[in-house]
């Protein structure tokens, strides 16, 4: 090895300075046992503060860099030869700063893929490479007190969102969770969430439509429309509640909300609505009376209503 | 005699008789594809086969509503569920297309049952020692296999409706 540069460490904060040293060999072969050792920063050239010659023949050069200012440099221990620009070693210098607590962590059961999917803030950008680890742990009660761990959750390069799959999950159980931020100045960890995964189900909308028409079915009143929903079919088993908006399509017209409708419902005729009048209609449904998260709204049903 | 409602937490007896639903519809996709895909549709046909391959059946007299009582009701419960999760572990390997669904049901049975000792737990009921899983019966060929999910898919559920009809009793406010 013809030259080496030593750094105590190739992270810092930006805005801190560093010292490093180059040893340049003395089987370095044909140098001048002077050479005078010199440093490239970016695209400064200069030499060290100071050269000296060790017991074993080789030069080392210290210098104490500027501040850095860039979140990246390449730092070379050079040597001049024959005209030329001899590079020996070559760091690279990395500067940012620790990284931020991650925020605004949240979760929700996903019964289509069948996981626990949590997302979060990643904070601020530090400038260096940063891992993410969603952490969590079953529980009881308010998660004062660790059962067992949960496996590590990494999410995908760059993403702030990861998935914890059903068998690391008990269902029906307190686990605690947070979110743990590393790089190599040091770690930030979120605010744990202490949650039941089934609490923060979030369900799939119900499919809305109109009954066809059929000689035992009355047709609906002028101002009236019937309707029918059916439960998104993974959550028969959940008891859940729904409700109901409409909107006339009549220019800025605004939503109106109607419910709590109960999810069993068969048919169901709305009133009160202008005659003859289109109307988008959709439907949401949450778990209940047990805690849950609303669906997304159903896609939009347009109704026309009879005339007068 | 169906004494007063219990005196368990509403938000207990409301998750249980959700668990209960879910595993039921895990159940019943099983018994499905095991229908579809293996042609056993029909636990009768398999009696003998289940007498000698000795696939127990947990009680659940404590629950039954001739003799409905908390606490050994919540024991049996328990029990049973433990026993299912050791049963549905025995039937591991049953066959590629039915082992995601053997696994949901595998989940959420050992999910109810922890539910239902923490609970007990909570209240002081829940024995000293965790139970141990009594000896399984053994399965020797993929048919077996098949066959036992056939014959504990149908006792899981008939244990499923006499649960049911117990918490339903004690959700009753």
């Amino acid at each position: 090895e013809c030259g080496h540069i030593s750094l105590p460490a190739s992270t810092v904060r930006l805005g801190d300075s560093i010292t490093a040293s180059c040893t340049i060999s003395p089987n370095c072969s044909h140098l001048g046992s002077e050479a005078q050792i010199l440093w490239k920063l970016g695209t400064e050239l200069g030499p060290g503060e100071r050269q000296r010659r060790l017991a074993d023949g080789s030069q080392e050069s210290t210098i104490t860099l500027p501040p850095l200012q860039h979140p990246r440099a390449l730092l070379s221990c050079c040597l001049r030869w024959e005209n030329t620009l001899q590079i020996l070693d070559q760091a690279e210098l990395w500067a940012g700063y620790p990284p931020a607590a991650p925020h605004n962590l949240s979760c929700l059961m996903n019964l289509t893929t069948n996981s626990l999917i949590c997302q979060w803030e990643p904070g601020p950008n530090n400038h260096l490479p940063t891992n993410f680890t969603l952490k969590s742990f079953k529980s009881r009660g308010n998660c004062q007190t660790q059962e067992d761990s949960v496996l590590n959750c990494v999410p995908q390069d760059g993403e702030s969102r990861c998935s914890i799959p059903r068998k690391h999950l008990q269902l029906y159980q307190s686990m605690g969770i947070w979110v743990q931020a590393e790089n190599a100045l040091g770690t930030g960890k979120s605010p744990q969430l202490c949650l039941v995964p089934m609490d923060v189900v979030k369900l799939e909308p119900p499919t809305l439509w109109a009954p066809a028409p059929s000689p035992e079915v009355a047709p609906p009143q002028p101002g009236c429309l019937l309707l029918h929903w059916e439960l998104w079919k993974p959550s028969l088993y959940i008891d859940q509640k729904c409700e109901l908006r409409h909107q006339p399509q009549l220019g800025e017209a605004s939503w109106t909300l109607v419910g709590p409708l109960l999810s069993q419902t068969l048919q169901y005729e709305l009133c009160g609505l202008l005659p003859s009048t289109a109307y988008t209609l959709q439907m949401r449904c949450i778990r209940w009376p047990l805690p849950g998260r609303w669906s997304n709204w159903s896609p939009s049903l347009i109704l026309t209503t009879a005339q007068q | 005699p169906l004494g007063p409602a219990s005196s368990l937490p509403q938000s207990f007896l409301l998750k249980c008789l959700e668990q209960v639903r879910k595993v039921q519809a895990d159940g019943a996709a099983l018994q499905e594809r095991l229908c579809t895909t293996h042609k056993l549709c029909h636990p009768e046909e398999l009696m003998l086969l289940g007498h000698a391959l000795g696939i127990p059946q947990p009680s659940l007299s404590s629950c039954s509503s001739q003799a409905l009582q908390l606490t050994g009701c919540l024991h049996q419960l328990h029990s049973g569920l433990f026993l299912y999760q050791g049963l549905l572990k025995a039937l591991a390997g049953i066959s590629p297309e039915l082992a995601p669904t053997l696994d949901v049901l595998q989940l959420d049975v050992t999910d109810f049952a922890i539910n239902i000792w923490q609970q007990m737990e909570d209240l002081g009921m829940a024995p000293a020692v965790q139970p141990t899983q009594a000896t399984m019966p053994t399965f020797t060929s993929a048919f077996q296999r098949r066959a036992g999910g056939t014959l504990v898919a149908s006792n899981l559920r008939s244990f499923l409706e006499v649960a049911h009809r117990a918490l339903r009793h004690f959700a009753k406010p």
